[in-house]
């Protein structure tokens, strides 16, 4: 395997980037799996006035249900967290598997699976997420998450793919050809560890886009009704008049969770880029 | 500048394989799902009867269990412009409802589109000029929050602010309650009224993008040594940015607009239930809350004959950006 180690590297194992955006999703990591044990109160409680402001009682203020948002909020935290490190992580497995096969083969294998890839980039991936989700009998989290999952490799496919093609051309491929090393172990030993940085930077984004993907489908009234999520929060938000009665409180804690969480793993993303960059000089292709 | 046959005869033929590949998907992926659509549908819509499920069988060809017997029934179909009946607006065909509809969806998703190309641009030509200036940064920190929010919170923000505490424009809908009183010029001002909204949280939300495709390649392209050599050559600021930085820094970007553009739709179908506006994304709310399926699949295959002829447009249009394509 090759390790470079330049000097640039040596001094510090994290970049500001990377510590700033690991602490915002440590933070939603903890609401995610604590906060249900430490909300203020019981998921879809309703025994509350509806519409009351945010007061010591209720942080964030009740919605038309009478149900503390707060207390959803956090419930959502969950759902959302779920939704995308599972998908994400379904995402960037399919992704890694066509990208990487597809930039170490050429001719027909790599054309077959690119000319795939740009079919499929050009049908807008939502649309057929509500192919999808409308003509499956039931609509749960596993649901939601697989939809989300199997339908969002498409760019990261593409950009393993041009990775792989420009490592493929590195010294250390060839050596490892002399060696005797097959295809297989070329591709899994020797590339992949090296693709590594990429790939988490499209972990990262593919994350990203699967908490905006559940959002958005829990918009167009797709999804499972019974759960909570930041998404489902908005939706209910929008569809009972929240603009109306002047809940500021319902409407824009969701979209700034949702916002921040991003953000956490944009700054993952970028800080983990840049060390890559400084580390194996500038220039690697990303498309 | 002559494009080449071969080069508009493989875009041709990738574009209808697409549109091949996206009928294949509309048709087969209800079936895949498993049970019987016909059965499922007529469960959980009004209609519901076991001669309902009959009837939708035969109009599905699902009497006959082959599916390239099914298949064939459906192609037909297609190209007899037969899309089905909505359920929802029985007994309206579906072809009739998307057509109703699809003006307006094209109509907001085509300006927001050009408006956001240009502020994006300007903004991103501005901050890769100096880069790390205040605005750049600022620029850059308001395109990261836009990309990590979801489309609709944006149509809704927009909405707090400008339709209910400054009642600029209205909160939804895409024409005024009395417009059929209106004079021809009122009619335009009501549908332009209402569509201020729509179109700029349509914008904003794909501006982000746009900024940061064209500022990073910008920024690239200052640094290359054709640029260094005008600058040698002694050309002004403004002739090496404007006629050798930013022809180059396009390229991409505009290869981005093809890739963006289904992430516009998906956004502006959201965003019209946001605003109620009666485009093609508040025909598939509705059909999926009322189990609309020929609807569903007709708006499907709406977008996808839209994003196909759109982007074989562009395709055909980039020889003349940049001719290093027919090259290959």
């Amino acid at each position: 395997m090759k390790k470079v180690n330049l000097p640039l590297d040596g001094s510090r194992r994290w970049n500001g980037k990377q510590l700033a955006g690991g602490a915002i999703l440590a933070f939603f990591a903890a609401a995610a799996f604590i906060g249900p044990l430490i909300a203020p109160y019981p998921k879809n409680d309703i025994e509350f006035e509806a519409w009351l402001t945010p007061s010591m009682k209720h942080l964030l203020g009740t919605d038309s249900y009478g149900q503390d948002v707060f207390s959803q909020l956090i419930y959502g935290t969950q759902t959302s967290f779920l939704v995308g490190v599972i998908a994400g992580f379904i995402t960037t497995i399919i992704g890694v598997l066509v990208g990487l096969t597809a930039g170490f083969y050429r001719k027909w294998v790599s054309d077959a699976l690119m000319f795939i890839v740009d079919l499929l980039l050009i049908i807008p991936v939502i649309a057929l997420m509500i192919i999808l989700a409308s003509f499956l009998p039931s609509m749960g989290l596993t649901s939601i998450i697989l939809v989300i999952g199997l339908l969002s490799w498409l760019y990261m496919a593409r950009s393993i793919r041009s990775q792989t093609l420009s490592e493929k051309q590195r010294g250390y491929v060839e050596a490892a050809r002399v060696v005797g090393m097959s295809n297989f172990e070329i591709m899994t030993k020797e590339i992949l560890p090296n693709l590594f940085p990429i790939i988490a930077a499209n972990l990262v984004s593919v994350t990203t886009q699967a908490v905006l993907a559940e959002a958005g489908l829990s918009f167009l009234g797709i999804g499972d009704p019974r759960s909570v999520s930041w998404g489902t929060i908005l939706t209910l938000a929008h569809t009972n008049n929240a603009i109306m009665y002047d809940a500021w409180w319902w409407i824009i804690p969701p979209g700034i969770a949702i916002a921040l969480f991003c953000y956490g793993f944009v700054l993952l993303g970028n800080g983990t880029l840049e060390r890559f960059r400084a580390k194996r000089g500038a220039q690697q292709h990303f498309s | 500048m002559k494009i080449q046959l071969s080069y508009v005869v493989r875009r041709v033929v990738f574009a209808i394989a697409t549109l091949i590949a996206a009928i294949i998907m509309n048709f087969l992926l209800p079936r895949l799902i498993g049970g019987d659509p016909a059965e499922m549908i007529a469960s959980q819509t009004a209609l519901g009867s076991a001669e309902v499920a009959e009837g939708l069988r035969k109009q599905f060809g699902l009497d006959n269990p082959s599916l390239i017997h099914q298949f064939g029934k459906y192609i037909t179909q297609l190209l007899q412009g037969n899309l089905g009946i909505s359920y929802f607006n029985y007994p309206v065909p579906v072809k009739d409802v998307l057509w109703n509809a699809l003006p307006w969806t094209l109509g907001t998703v085509v300006i927001a589109t050009l408006l956001s190309y240009a502020i994006g641009w300007l903004i991103g030509i501005k901050g890769a000029l100096k880069p790390g200036s205040w605005f750049d940064n600022s620029a850059l920190g308001v395109s990261f929050f836009i990309n990590s929010v979801p489309y609709f919170w944006i149509g809704i923000m927009l909405i707090v602010i400008f339709a209910y505490k400054l009642d600029w424009f209205p909160l939804g809908q895409a024409i005024s309650v009395d417009y059929d009183t209106l004079s021809p010029m009122g009619k335009v001002g009501s549908i332009v009224h209402h569509a201020v909204l729509p179109v700029l949280s349509l914008a904003l939300a794909s501006v982000a993008s746009h900024i940061l495709v064209l500022r990073n390649n910008l920024i690239r392209v200052l640094s290359e040594d054709y640029m260094v050599l005008a600058r040698a050559k002694g050309l002004s600021a403004r002739r090496r940015v404007f006629h050798y930085g930013i022809r180059n820094a396009f390229l991409p970007s505009f290869t981005g607009f093809m890739l963006s553009l289904g992430h516009v739709v998906g956004g502006a179908i959201t965003m019209e239930i946001v605003f109620s506006y009666p485009g093609i994304g508040m025909l598939i709310n509705n059909a999926i809350l009322n189990h609309d399926y020929p609807l569903i699949q007709g708006a499907f295959l709406v977008i996808a004959v839209s994003i196909i002829a759109v982007n074989l447009i562009a395709d055909l249009i980039y020889p003349f950006i940049d001719p290093r394509v027919n090259l290959n």
